[in-house]
């Protein structure tokens, strides 16, 4: 709502500069984006919360401008002479739907003479961005910024009958408003009509038909009062927001209804000449009673922490027209009490948490003192905090740069990688064709900031995300965390101290291989999904009890790496998250200290021939199956095909490690290991020992 | 080289006392001429053979032929000298292989000093999301205060969104949040992608009683068009306190605490009052624009203030929805915008940096 700071002087003295004024409704609640200079003087550009429609308009702010410098507010005066003739006599309304239009009033200005408005208005309008029209459309619409009530004029000769009808629409019916869009109307709209068709939609938008023009020449205004809810859902159907339907959805005051017709009455006769026919219509079926509304110092204290004067109180409370009583207690007591009686401008305030606002924030929130909450339970972090925090932190340290992705993705995107019998979720009203679903696991994303990078220049990137992936499980969503991972480029670029390397299988399964250190270790399976490479990926999952939720790993296939335009190859890895938190607990539960040797560990290479297929798990596990105490560990060091290795057979040299708690290991015991080993490699894997 | 030493004492006719001293003067000066001229290594090890080798060395050979076939009224005297000029001799070949050790160190130093300016070998590492890093730190200070960390879906029905949260179908600040809905199969209830990380307030309340002291960090959803600063998915920190004894003090105290950690003492706040269906009363945080330190400039639209975050007091209608009576019971709650917080903090202009993950960007927050 833009406002005036000379209007605002017409109801209320201010005692400061525009920029003070600007602090000072910021800091009882009325925000102000902006102030400009305008031909009309300054203008605040405020920001008025839902709650308050009574500050859209001048005179609303200016009460609130009232009540922070305690100064008295003047509403504008509306003394004018009337003709003898009864508005009644020369017209008639009828409410047929009560619970849509609570009030409607209507006045009848005869022999106006319409033209243009006077510059004094014209500027004030534009000057907060209303177009002038004509002095008497001009005159409803001044009216509506000045006091916030939206008034209509119609031209009184085009009403059928002099007869407004207060009605529902009928279904389908048709109506072109004063936009000049022809306007399809539902069952639960409020409608104006006259004795044979409508003429507005109530509360948001007049017709065309009977719309004031150059021609016209008696008028009949409506002032009215039209259901919040009704209002707003008419709005929203016909997606058309105006000036009067904001106000009116928010709540409009039904008492101001009849003092701004008689003030809008004024301003035509004052602007466009004419007579005003004596008294005025009123039908008001959904008059209320005004609330009383208790407040007490004990609940200002039990809510703010601390008490506010007496003399505050009432002083705020009555500027801001609560009309404070006091009820109990004397002078700044604990006990003083007082009864309120709602203004009929104020729906927003009915009870008695809503006057400890009214006090608070006119008494200053920052008057009240600030002390932290004394502790009564110990703060608890998420049950897998530790476990995310080591991950993270082994994942920075193998060098993956963490991505916070948005999780809306292209159907065809998700599409590649998703496993057939997975169900996406949709958004039913996206943005665009291509933030349609919500992924169903983190390599669409994975693989766009990949692309995003490489297109880029950035072409060596290891990325994680700790993210979620979206499904149906039945009539249920289900939100799984889960880790992705994708490497692209060099592992190690060129420098003055290294030499450069390219990332490969071998650096994801090592770096996963890390990070499943901490839950256990991952053992990892042939077999991946079609969209990874068929001979460099693998499915993983760790031990025992967290077994059954597997991850994958590997390189994305050529034809799917096609499809989304990636021109180098590209490493990715998911899984689930839950497991591999409970495996981290359960490893970290069970973690115990290996003593270590006194005695010194001795290394044996083993070079072996193996026909291909032949797999290191299995030369490592016919080792461990020998039992011997004294192996320490089994590694893969080499491996090498072509060269003197025959066709269809690799070279394996494995290194045992060797070593005692007891005692330093003699040649012979080594000698004695070496052969059992030889003999069971040689016997169950058909291994042949090369020269060393 | 003095070859007299090769030849005894006697045909040198110097078997009086008084030629001694003239003779050992005399070898002394010769090996102090040599040891000077010494430039290297290999010429210092033809000097110690020299002087100091076992078997035909200058000090063997006196030894050898002057001490050993001296005269008994001789022996003493060329003993004495012979020990002296020995240990002359020791003397200053190590001073002069210490000399000649040093000078070739320095030269090496010198051949071989390492360029600082040049890189070393980095072994790279991974950064952390600028916007985990903020939920971090801004966890990090609830948990200091007693706030315990929960999480909720994102995937939200309506009631717990907007109904349990004072916001009814037909209230206006419903329009205020714009909404993706998910398609749900025919016959199934509503289903949205929050707005806002209150529904867990209701979610929590509804779990257990009093005190409640939560943060809930997690991603909302709005349904904008996406420019500089606006995303339709962004995150917050969602807070709520509610006991016996809690007041607006309490929250005040709280939300200060947080600013002057996250922000640094020099950071002023103030409370402005506001409205939130949720809340009663409402306010809004604001922190001193961190460009212009409360000056006025374009950042904080010549308001010297930067809008932080909505807060507030618990509305007692949100208390209806989870059976808490509203007459014992009071309780605050706020809803910090993570990726703003971290923009400011940075001086990040655009929030869709944070969802591009360039990698250049990235690695400016190791």
């Amino acid at each position: 709502m833009k406002i005036l700071f000379e209007w605002l002087k017409d109801f209320v003295d201010i005692p400061v500069t525009p920029q003070e004024l600007r602090s000072r409704l910021a800091m009882t609640g009325t925000a102000i984006d902006a102030i400009e200079q305008t031909a009309a003087g300054t203008m605040l550009d405020t920001e008025v919360t839902i709650n308050r429609p009574d500050c859209m308009g001048h005179l609303g702010v200016a009460r609130e401008v009232a009540a922070i410098f305690r100064t008295p507010l003047r509403p504008p005066n509306v003394d004018f002479r009337e003709t003898s003739e009864p508005t009644s006599k020369a017209a008639q309304v009828s409410i047929e739907c009560p619970d849509l239009c609570g009030r409607y009033t209507a006045r009848i200005i005869r022999g106006v003479k319409v033209g243009p408005s006077p510059d004094w208005l014209r500027k004030r309008l534009e000057a907060i961005g209303q177009n002038s029209i004509n002095n008497v459309v001009d005159a409803t619409n001044y009216v509506l910024m000045e006091l916030g009530q939206p008034l209509h004029a119609f031209d009184y000769d085009r009403i059928a009958e002099h007869h407004i009808v207060i009605r529902r629409a009928k279904a389908g019916e048709k109506m072109r408003t004063l936009d000049g869009i022809d306007r399809t109307l539902g069952n639960s709209m409020c409608m104006i009509a006259d004795a044979s068709h409508s003429v507005a939609i109530g509360g948001v938008m007049g017709g065309q038909e009977s719309e004031i023009s150059s021609s016209s020449r008696n008028v009949l205004l409506e002032s009215a009062w039209f259901d919040p809810v009704s209002v707003r859902r008419t709005s929203k159907a016909l997606g058309l927001r105006t000036e009067a339907s904001i106000r009116f959805e928010r709540g409009c005051d039904a008492e101001m209804a009849e003092f701004a017709s008689r003030r809008c009455a004024q301003l035509i006769r004052q602007l466009a000449g004419g007579e005003i026919l004596a008294g005025v219509i009123d039908i008001y079926p959904g008059r209320r009673e005004r609330a009383r509304i208790p407040v007490s110092q004990r609940e200002i204290v039990r809510v703010m922490g601390a008490s506010v004067p007496d003399s505050e109180i009432e002083a705020i409370l009555s500027a801001l027209g609560f009309v404070p009583r006091r009820t109990a207690g004397s002078a700044n007591s604990d006990a003083s009490a007082w009864e309120c009686t709602q203004p009929s401008w104020r729906a927003d305030v009915t009870r008695e948490i809503d006057l400890v606002e009214e006090v608070a924030r006119h008494y200053g929130l920052d008057k009240f003192p600030a002390r932290l909450p004394a502790a009564r339970e110990p703060a608890a972090r998420l049950p897998h905090a530790a476990a995310r925090e080591r991950l993270k932190e082994r994942l920075s340290a193998l060098g993956y740069h963490e991505i916070v992705t948005i999780p809306f993705v292209e159907p065809v995107r998700d599409d590649i990688f998703r496993d057939p019998g997975v169900q996406p979720v949709s958004i039913a009203n996206p943005l665009s064709e291509d933030a349609g679903i919500l992924r169903t696991s983190g390599i669409p994303n994975m693989t766009a900031t990949l692309e995003w990078n490489i297109n880029r220049g950035q072409k060596n990137v290891r990325l994680f995300e700790i993210g979620a992936a979206y499904r149906w499980n039945g009539a249920e969503t289900v939100e799984e965390s889960v880790l992705t991972i994708g490497a692209t480029g060099m592992a190690r670029e060129k420098s003055v101290a290294d030499s450069p390397r390219e990332f490969n299988f071998a650096d994801l399964k090592g770096d996963l291989d890390q990070i499943g250190e901490l839950a256990g270790g991952f053992d990892w399976t042939a077999g991946a999904p079609s969209w990874l490479h068929a001979a460099r990926s693998g499915t993983l999952a760790l031990s025992g009890e967290f077994s059954a939720e597997k991850g994958i790993a590997g390189q994305l296939s050529r034809e799917a790496a096609d499809k989304l335009k990636l021109r180098q190859e590209v490493f990715l890895a998911e899984f689930p998250l839950a497991p591999f938190y409970a495996a981290f607990d359960a490893a970290r539960v069970g973690r115990r200290f290996m003593p270590i040797s006194k005695f010194p560990a001795v290394e044996r290479d083993f070079s072996l021939l193996l026909k291909d297929g032949v797999t290191f798990a299995q030369v490592r596990d016919a080792i461990e199956e020998l039992a011997i105490a004294e192996v320490i560990s089994i590694e893969a060091v080499d491996l090498f095909r072509g060269g003197q290795v025959p066709t269809g057979k690799h070279s394996l040299l494995v290194r045992v490690t060797f070593q005692s708690m007891d005692a330093t290991l003699t040649e012979s015991q080594l000698a004695g290991f070496a052969s059992r080993i030889i003999d069971t490699l040689s016997s169950r894997l058909a291994a042949e020992l090369r020269a060393a | 080289m003095n070859d007299d030493t090769r030849k005894t004492l006697a045909p040198l006719e110097s078997n009086s006392p008084e030629r001694l001293p003239e003779i050992f003067a005399s070898i002394r000066e010769d090996f102090d001429r040599e040891a000077a001229a010494v430039r290297d290594a290999q010429q210092w090890k033809q000097l110690h053979d020299a002087w100091l080798g076992r078997k035909s060395g200058v000090i063997a050979n006196i030894t050898e032929n002057w001490l050993k076939s001296a005269p008994r009224e001789l022996k003493s005297a060329v003993g004495q000298s012979l020990n002296a000029l020995r240990a002359h001799i020791e003397s200053v070949a190590a001073q002069r292989e210490k000399e000649l050790r040093e000078a070739a160190e320095q030269a090496a130093l010198s051949r071989e000093r390492a360029d600082l300016s040049l890189p070393g070998a980095i072994r790279a590492l991974g950064c952390r999301h600028p916007l985990r890093q903020t939920f971090e730190e801004i966890e990090r200070i609830f948990l200091s205060i007693g706030f315990s960390v929960v999480e909720g879906p994102e995937i939200e029905t309506p009631y717990y969104n907007f109904d349990a949260l004072n916001i009814p179908e037909t209230h206006p600040a419903r329009d205020t949040m714009d909404t993706f809905y998910v398609s749900t199969p025919a016959g199934s209830p509503p289903r949205l992608l929050r707005t806002h990380t209150s529904p867990m307030q209701v979610r929590t309340m509804e779990k257990r009683k009093p005190p409640v002291r939560i943060i809930v960090p997690g991603r909302v959803y709005r349904r904008e068009n996406p420019d500089a600063s606006h995303s339709f998915a962004f995150h917050q920190i969602e807070g709520l306190a509610v006991d016996r004894d809690i007041t607006f003090a309490d929250f005040k105290g709280t939300i200060e605490y947080f600013a002057g950690q996250f922000f640094g003492p020099r950071t002023r706040v103030r409370l402005r009052p506001s409205y939130f269906p949720f809340t009663e009363p409402s306010v809004e945080f604001d922190a001193s624009c961190s460009m212009c330190e409360g000056g006025g400039c374009r950042l904080c639209k010549q308001s010297g203030w930067i809008e932080l975050f909505g807060a507030g007091m618990v509305n007692p209608a949100v208390y209806q929805f989870v059976d808490y009576d509203p007459k014992q019971y009071c309780g605050f709650a706020f809803g910090l915008g993570v990726d703003r917080l971290a923009m400011i903090k940075f001086g990040i202009t655009d929030i869709q940096l944070f969802f591009q993950n360039d990698a250049r960007f990235l690695r400016q927050f190791p």
